[in-house]
């Protein structure tokens, strides 16, 4: 095509290439300035993450709170406020080399002192997850201002995964020393050593942010503002984002049904990334107290009935994927996820319930069902009221008379938590970042605890699975670890003490005039301080 | 009462009225004929336009809209008419024991009405239906005690006013009851205007079922219209006819009802009768 055309025409049009590309390139150059609207929902009733875990808490709070570590896209930690650390050959002691000339929004230099402060005295004291996760660590020494070293009863490989700002946000030691944790004045009005500090909190309305022009990444964050504003209503929160009133909705804030109709608008995105260390699951518990629960071919047999395709492509509007167990397909990266488990998405999937229902003794009556159960229906949405509709469906065909029952959340955690007055009931668990953390308390026996949410309240109890889990807990090489982990899933999958439906897949809605507003696997658990914004 | 079955075919649009509640009711009773395999089976691919082989499409589970319809009438109806009658009920014998005898206990139960008249109605059920854990039985309850003061308002004013008429004081100069006096010789005189006023709440009593399923206080095992809408919302802007018909549904019954209301407030009312 060249050819055509004289050599000073040539010139001109490598000039214009060049000038295209130039700007192409330079749109991609972050541009420092301008407020980010974002939408957090519901409102949070508090900012204290270091003492709540309820998810609308830290997309505001890891703005200004940060962790020793982050981590990086493959679940790796990487540095944040502490620069390297060590960890000894027996695995008791982690030593933490922390970063120079950082400072809390308050003025108070960061030290070491901060960091011992904030685990032994706020974080083991008041972190829901505590008793877990910091239950094997003892004690923290300071030998310098610059370096922490954990010490720990037993080894704790599952700890390096839980000192994100989410997990472990790093507090001041001069905001909360002489005061009751459970009680400092931080708690809605944070003070940390994010790219962001606290500005303001209309309730009911905003939170805002401001630029921390001292943070310790020169030139870091890009943006001046971040504001999260609560609306309740969620078109209206599909059209916030669609006037561009707002640029990004985290956390399937907009319903999935929205998701699909904002894909075709130009000026929006959506990505799923952002949720690699949540790995939710939604899954049915059963009451092994209340026959027929107790026989394992019963459990199992509803697990076979149930298509988990339909309820992902028509309940989730096709956001998600099937679960095959206990863990996370999230977890294949560190080895420890197999689906080399027991499969119920076979083909002859119905016959095989049909038949395990028989062999326990359930035969079809004169009306064609076998036993009547009562499902308890989840109380965070209409996505689980369908979902139960079809449960109730899926289950007449093997000859189980499904009764739903929904009841507002806090009569149907007590119901299923604290009286355990249930049959079925369609909860949603997150792993988190280890199985550790978010999923053993699920199987255990020592976590059958009358009136704690989100344990294990089907009374689920095999002295091999405990054991396998605690020295999974324990172990430090990554190969016998993830092979205890394949352990535990094969038995529990065979068990089924809960059936597992879906990995459910958070959607984040964005404005494609925002820019790396998704830098990790934490998501919006994480700060903003790379989000840019074209303007 | 022939008079007045005469006057009130006479009135075109309580006719209308009629033949649509009929129509609906000939729906809810041929349900089970109809879609034998329920409202809530999965039909066919979900979110199919109305038209071909579903008459009103599919919502998104992939479950007959046109079947959802069907069972939602008796819903509608089967808790319009039992709710109806427990307020009638209620609200004829609180509103007969004030209006008959007056002086203390009416004072007393008029302020018990007036209670709760003051409490916007909607608002208690929704808090009756969550405390009591949404089903059909507990949806009933809550309309019907939030509904009942209407009618025993109503009651009290007719009973206080026909409490001194002649033919009261021959029955209690003849000797009668008050059982008898209340029930065949005042009732009856003041059927008709309760007859018209509890027509009309049956509409509203449908009203009230759809906005407690609509707001998923309804019983999770009962089609209904409220619950068809609620879940059709979603997907309004993309499958219109998930939400369309079952509003069209709800529109017509009661519309229908209230149009039968008001034709029989027009039969029964003799001051009504020659317009």
């Amino acid at each position: 095509m060249f050819r055509r055309f004289n050599a000073p025409l040539r010139a001109l049009f490598a000039a214009a290439a060049v000038a295209v590309l130039a700007t192409a390139a330079r749109a991609q150059e972050p541009q420092r300035g301008g407020t980010m609207v974002m939408i957090v929902q519901p409102e949070p009733a508090t900012l204290a993450s270091y003492m709540s875990v309820a998810g609308n808490v830290c997309p505001v709070a890891c703005q200004v709170y940060e962790g020793l570590v982050s981590y990086d896209w493959d679940l790796k930690p990487v540095p944040k406020l502490a620069t390297s650390w060590e960890v000894s050959p027996d695995g008791l002691t982690v030593t933490f080399h922390l970063r120079d000339g950082v400072t809390f929004h308050n003025g108070a230099k960061f030290t070491s002192a901060d960091v011992q402060y904030s685990f032994m005295e706020v974080l083991k004291k008041v972190h829901p997850r505590a008793p877990v996760v910091l239950g094997d660590l003892s004690a923290i020494d300071t030998p310098d201002p610059m370096t922490a070293v954990f010490h720990f009863n037993h080894p704790a490989p599952y700890l390096m995964m839980a000192l994100s700002g989410y997990d472990a946000p790093i507090v001041s030691k001069s905001a909360f020393e002489n005061t009751d944790p459970a009680a400092n004045p931080t708690a809605n009005k944070p003070i940390g050593t994010g790219p962001f500090k606290f500005g303001a909190w209309e309730r009911g309305q905003y939170v805002r942010l401001d630029r921390n022009p001292n943070y310790w990444q020169a030139g870091l964050p890009y943006l001046d503002h971040i504001v999260a504003r609560f609306i309740p209503d969620a078109s209206t929160r599909s059209a916030a984002l669609e006037t561009g009133e707002v640029q990004y909705a985290a956390y399937s804030s907009v319903n999935y049904s929205d998701v699909k109709r904002l894909q075709a608008n130009p000026a929006l995105d959506t990505t799923s990334k952002g949720y690699e260390m949540t790995s939710g699951l939604s899954e049915i518990e059963m009451n092994e107290h209340r026959p027929p629960f107790d026989k394992r071919e019963v459990r199992q047999a509803i697990a076979y009935a149930i298509d988990r395709k339909f309820i992902i492509d028509n309940v989730q509007y096709g956001f998600g994927k099937p679960a095959t167990g206990p863990l996370s397909s999230n977890f294949k990266p560190s080895g420890l996820y197999t689906d080399e488990v027991l499969r119920f998405d076979v083909p002859d999937r119905i016959a095989i319930a049909n038949k395990l229902l028989d062999e326990a003794g359930l035969p079809r009556k004169a009306d064609g069902m076998r036993f009547a159960a009562t499902l308890e229906v989840n109380s965070f949405g209409q996505q689980w009221m369908r979902q139960a509709e079809y449960l109730k469906q899926a289950l007449a065909a093997v000859g189980i008379d499904l009764t739903l029952r929904s009841e507002d959340t806090g009569a149907w955690l007590r119901r299923v938590y604290t009286n355990y007055d249930y049959d079925m009931s369609e909860p949603f668990f997150n792993n988190l970042a280890d199985p550790v953390i978010g999923v053993q308390r699920q199987y255990v026996t020592s976590q059958i605890r009358k009136g704690v949410d989100f344990v294990n309240n089907t009374f689920y109890s095999n002295k091999e699975v405990d054991d396998l889990f605690a020295a999974g807990a324990q172990e430090v090489d990554p190969v016998k670890r993830a092979d205890i982990y394949h352990r535990i899933q094969k038995i529990l999958v065979t068990d089924s003490p809960v059936i597992w439906l879906s990995e459910v897949q958070y959607v984040t809605v964005f404005n494609r005039k925002l820019h790396d507003a998704t830098t990790g696997p934490l998501g919006t658990y994480s700060a903003f301080e790379r989000a840019w914004i074209e303007h | 009462m022939q008079d007045a079955l005469l006057r009130f075919a006479r009135n075109r649009l309580a006719l209308l009225g009629a033949v649509v509640l009929l129509l609906v009711l000939t729906m809810a009773a041929a349900a089970p004929v109809l879609y034998p395999a329920g409202a809530f089976a999965l039909a066919g691919p979900p979110l199919q336009p109305p038209g071909g082989r579903f008459l009103l499409g599919t919502d998104t589970l992939g479950r007959d809209v046109a079947a959802g319809i069907v069972y939602g009438a008796r819903t509608s109806l089967m808790i319009g008419v039992v709710a109806t009658l427990a307020a009638v009920v209620l609200g004829v014998l609180i509103g007969a024991v004030a209006g008959y005898y007056r002086g203390k206990p009416d004072l007393a139960l008029m302020r018990i009405t007036e209670l709760f008249q003051t409490i916007p109605s909607f608002i208690l059920a929704i808090l009756l239906v969550a405390i009591l854990s949404p089903s059909a039985d507990s949806e009933i309850a809550a309309i019907t005690l939030v509904s009942w003061p209407g009618i025993a308002r109503l009651a009290r004013g007719e009973f206080a006013s026909l409490g001194g008429r002649e033919f009261v004081l021959a029955c209690v100069g003849l000797g009668a009851g008050d059982g008898r006096i209340v029930f065949r010789h005042l009732l009856p005189n003041c059927a008709s205007p309760l007859i018209a006023v509890g027509s009309l709440l049956v509409a509203n009593v449908i009203l009230f079922e759809s906005g407690l399923s609509f707001l998923g206080l309804g019983d999770p095992n009962l089609m209904s219209w409220g619950l068809m809408i609620s879940a059709g919302r979603e997907v309004l802007r993309s499958a219109w006819w998930i939400c369309t018909f079952p509003g069209l549904a709800i529109v017509a019954t009661v519309l229908a009802i209230n149009l039968i209301g008001d034709g029989l407030n027009e039969a029964l009312n003799p001051r009504l009768r020659d317009r």
